[in-house]
């Protein structure tokens, strides 16, 4: 009776983990897309020092993330031998985790080369700076990157690295983990069919992004193509 | 973890063809100064205005300004900082080209720029392709969905990911003001625009093949180094110097000939299949077709070279030789070009039946080359390589070009294929029929089935080959695995040879090159004993035949013995001295029965000795015939006829069969 009820705890416990992983990998991608979107900013005119002060924020949120969900994952994928189905979902949650970090990583290595390429440390840097038109409209993305919750947040207090020692922590985590923890990813099938996505319920239909996209090629068309055929043989390259 | 596709990657490690993306970013760089750039305006769109859209033509003008160059080169410039992915269109974001005119353009930010040194993830495009998904509700373009399918193939382990990011990503954007996302997107569209083109374009990153080292890199200098230098330093002053009027004259030339051939200065007919996707050229131009084309038959009369370089110029002058009955040299030069580039494998047993069938005397297809290259040629055969048939090569070459060119230049054969050869019309394709041909690329066949073809050709043709040897004999049979062009149709007689053990092959395709000295003991043996007698020696591989008379057509063993041939004789033949003789000259020696007889040497040296299988009925050795029968019974070999010539390189095999 007693080995019934714990078994049944720790289910439930294994359970409750499991969630809370789940619930920790949705804040790591919004955080991990509001730095996407931070960083395409990086080197353009719309980059300023309130622009890098955000991501350097959004970038210590999502390592306090992803150690916090390294940790639990690490620790519930080599406890769940019992289960078949708490097996798989637990890999499942594992082959996730890694994918946003190796994702994740890439962002963060090109955020470091632009950083590096685009000081903005004088005043005549700023006449380097592209003018790709964006003007600046972070502040929508950093509210977002605030309102981001995890749930052990409160819990765990360490030390946020710099850039550089980010990435480098983030590729020693990354190798740890693939070493510690055998886990063979290619038996980790999707949940959803392909093109599912493309039928679930939006918030708004956004006709007008693409229309006002498309209206660009409406003028190109009245526009005069003076290229010769010979150009045109060769198709995107001139 | 994530499975690399490092065939894409775009990835600036050691990609020297790519040195120009450093210098596009300088220039991209230049042209963003407020007062000496690129002058930009606003975008107007229906509800809202962009700021810093330039205009092409001011583009071009500010490149040709910059570097001091014309409008076309300055377009060429353009269009590369376009199709390389810094400066995007507007309108029509697909053609990925600068247009002199008002259309827009944009400046691509930094984070989409194509110089970084990290490689294009797939990821990175399933997460964008499943963003598009959601905004367009499922309506891809039709690539776009071959991509997205073979993505959610090949990334199924990670598809939950990319999907929650995609949806992540979307969600983040719309927190952006209407412009800026409208910009982000035209960005983001843009970039996989020239990372993962549309099928039938032409992409600006396709850099060839990786490189190991940097080579823009400094180099240090180590002691290697300096020594690399100087090795090129002396090589460069042993070699031999023309005169650069003579050089230069032969590059004009070259120049004025091969001007109308040329795919890049002149138009190719019918089309060119790199531009336009049609491959009737290649389909016309096929090795083996009927029917040449005009320009193709225009470029046999440049040079021989070229005529023989060609398979069907080769096949046109083939059948001309066959005409004339001289069809061996060709069939010789081709079947030294065959030892030159074949496998080492086989080499052995090639050089042997090329002995065998071109050069030995009464050789089927004997070819006539000088004393002294023959003898060079005969030598070298002791310890055969690749390019032991140089000189004999060479020899027959300069024949060809020399007399049978200029003939078959003027001859009916090739006066025919010139009035037959076709000139194909030019194709003019529309845009519409581009693309569908586009879409229509196939592969070509594999190169392992085109091998496997090629090799069915030939032994086709080596099977099939007009008999136009000089001496008609059908048991002179080629190896067949070895498909030599000795154009003699395979007729394998049935030989037993019960009497001769030591005739044997044991070989299915056998080499019935002997171990002399086998012979010679064999033989000894035979001598000693009565003739007749069976002496096993399966050790022996291989026909003991000797020279007997003073005539030039060669005897076997048996004939010899026969004939009464003294042991005095075949000792004599087997004299070290006798050798050494035979050694020095270039015919096969006839035995000498004057010089006296000693004990058989350890070794037979250089001794070429040839025995003939000939049917009583064959009447080509008019002077052995009546010994024919026996030779039949000689030899045993399953399928293989026999000329069998024991090589000199034969006899350093290993002389362990000599004591027994």
């Amino acid at each position: 009776m007693r080995r019934w009820r714990h078994s049944v705890d720790e289910l439930a416990a294994r359970r409750r983990q499991q969630s809370e992983c789940e619930r920790a990998h949705q804040a790591l991608s919004r955080v991990t897309s509001c730095f996407q979107q931070l960083a395409a900013s990086l080197g353009s005119t719309a980059d300023s020092s309130f622009l890098r002060d955000e991501l350097e924020e959004t970038r210590t949120l999502a390592h306090r993330i992803c150690c916090g969900l390294s940790r639990r994952l690490v620790r519930l994928v080599s406890l769940s031998d019992s289960c078949v189905e708490d097996r798989q979902v637990s890999e499942r949650l594992w082959v996730l985790l890694l994918s946003a970090l190796e994702h994740f990583l890439s962002d963060l290595r090109k955020a470091s080369d632009l950083i590096g390429q685009f000081p903005l440390t004088q005043r005549c840097d700023r006449n380097s700076l592209i003018n790709t038109g964006c003007m600046d409209g972070v502040v929508g993305v950093a509210a977002q990157v605030a309102l981001v919750q995890v749930p052990w947040l409160t819990l765990e207090e360490e030390p946020s690295p710099d850039l550089t020692c980010h990435i480098s922590g983030l590729e020693d985590m990354l190798t740890e983990m693939q070493r510690r923890v055998p886990v063979a990813f290619w038996a980790v099938e999707a949940t959803q069919a392909a093109w599912t996505e493309a039928h679930g319920a939006v918030d708004e239909p956004d006709h007008s992004l693409e229309e006002l996209m498309d209206v660009e090629v409406v003028h190109g068309n009245k526009m005069a193509t003076c290229c010769q055929p010979m150009c045109c043989g060769l198709g995107c390259v001139g | 973890m994530t499975i690399r596709n490092t065939l894409r990657d775009h990835g600036q490690r050691y990609r020297p063809r790519m040195a120009c993306l450093k210098k596009a970013e300088k220039v991209l760089l230049e042209m963003q100064d407020p007062k000496t750039g690129v002058k930009s305006q606003p975008q107007r769109l229906v509800i809202t205005t962009i700021p810093h859209a330039i205009t092409g033509e001011d583009i071009l003008s500010w490149l040709a300004d910059r570097f001091q160059v014309d409008t076309q080169e300055a377009r060429n410039v353009g269009s590369m900082l376009v199709a390389l992915g810094y400066i995007y269109p507007l309108q029509d974001h697909k053609r990925l080209v600068i247009k002199p005119d008002a259309s827009l353009y944009r400046f691509q930010t930094p984070y989409f720029w194509p110089t970084q040194q990290w490689p294009v993830e797939d990821t990175d495009y399933a997460i964008y392709l499943a963003k598009r998904n959601i905004r367009k509700k499922g309506i891809l373009e039709l690539h776009e969905q071959e991509q997205y399918n073979r993505l959610h193939k090949w990334m199924n382990h990670k598809w939950d990911f990319i999907v929650m990011q995609a949806k992540e990503q979307y969600r983040a954007a719309k927190e952006r003001k209407k412009p800026d996302r409208v910009v982000f997107d035209c960005q983001e569209r843009a970039y996989w625009v020239v990372h993962r083109p549309p099928p039938g374009t032409v992409s600006a990153m396709d850099y060839g093949l990786e490189r190991r080292i940097e080579p823009n890199a400094d180099e240090t200098k180590t002691p290697d180094f300096y020594e690399r230098i100087m090795i090129f330093t002396q090589q460069s002053i042993m070699r031999p110097r023309v005169k650069s009027s003579v050089s230069i004259g032969a590059l004009v030339k070259y120049c004025a000939t091969y001007n109308n051939h040329d795919p890049f200065l002149s138009k190719c007919l019918p089309s060119n299949p790199w531009l336009t996707d049609d491959i009737t050229y290649w389909n016309l131009n096929m090795t083996n077709v009927a029917i040449p084309t005009k320009m193709r038959v225009e470029r046999w009369t440049f040079s021989f070279g070229e005529l023989l370089s060609d398979p069907r110029g080769r096949d046109d002058f083939r059948l001309f030789l066959k005409k004339e009955f001289s069809g061996e040299n060709l069939a010789f030069w081709e079947v030294c070009e065959d030892l030159r580039w074949g496998a080492a494998v086989t080499m052995r047993e090639k050089a042997e039946q090329i002995y065998k069938t071109f050069l030995a005397r009464g050789a089927p297809r004997w070819i006539n080359i000088d004393g002294k290259t023959m003898e060079i040629t005969v030598n070298g055969l002791k310890h055969p390589h690749r390019y032991v048939l140089d000189a004999a090569q060479t020899h027959i070459y300069m024949l060809m070009k020399k007399d049978s060119y200029g003939r078959y230049l003027k001859s009916p054969v090739f006066k025919d294929t010139v009035k037959k050869a076709i000139c194909p019309e030019e194709q003019k394709f529309t845009d519409a029929q581009l693309e569908q041909n586009a879409k229509n690329r196939r592969p070509s066949l594999s190169p392992i089935v085109l091998r496997q073809q090629e090799q069915e050709q030939r032994a086709k043709m080596a099977a099939n080959a007009p008999v136009d040897i000089t001496q008609l004999c059908r048991f002179t049979t080629p190896v067949p695995h070895l498909a030599v062009y000795s154009g003699i149709t395979d007729s394998p007689p049935a030989h037993t040879s019960p009497s001769l053990p030591f005739l044997a092959n044991t070989t299915a395709c056998p080499s019935p090159i002997s171990v002399a000295l086998d012979s010679t003991s064999a033989s000894e043996r035979r001598v000693e004993a009565s003739e007749g007698e069976e002496v096993e020696n399966p050790e022996a591989r291989a026909p003991i035949s000797r020279n007997v008379s003073k005539s030039r057509v060669p005897l076997s063993l048996r004939r010899l013995l026969k004939r009464g041939c003294t042991p005095a004789t075949m000792f004599a033949s087997l004299s070290p001295k006798y050798h050494s003789a035979a050694g020095t000259s270039t015919r096969i020696k006839p035995i000498c029965p004057d010089q006296p007889s000693q004990a058989p040497p350890r070794r037979i040296g250089n001794f070429f000795q040839i025995k003939v299988d000939i049917p009583p009925e064959c009447r080509i050795y008019p002077i052995e015939s009546e010994d024919e029968d026996e030779e039949n019974r000689a030899a045993s070999r399953g399928g293989v006829g026999a000329k069998e010539i024991i090589c000199p390189w034969e006899s350093l095999t290993p002389q362990n069969e000599i004591g027994q």
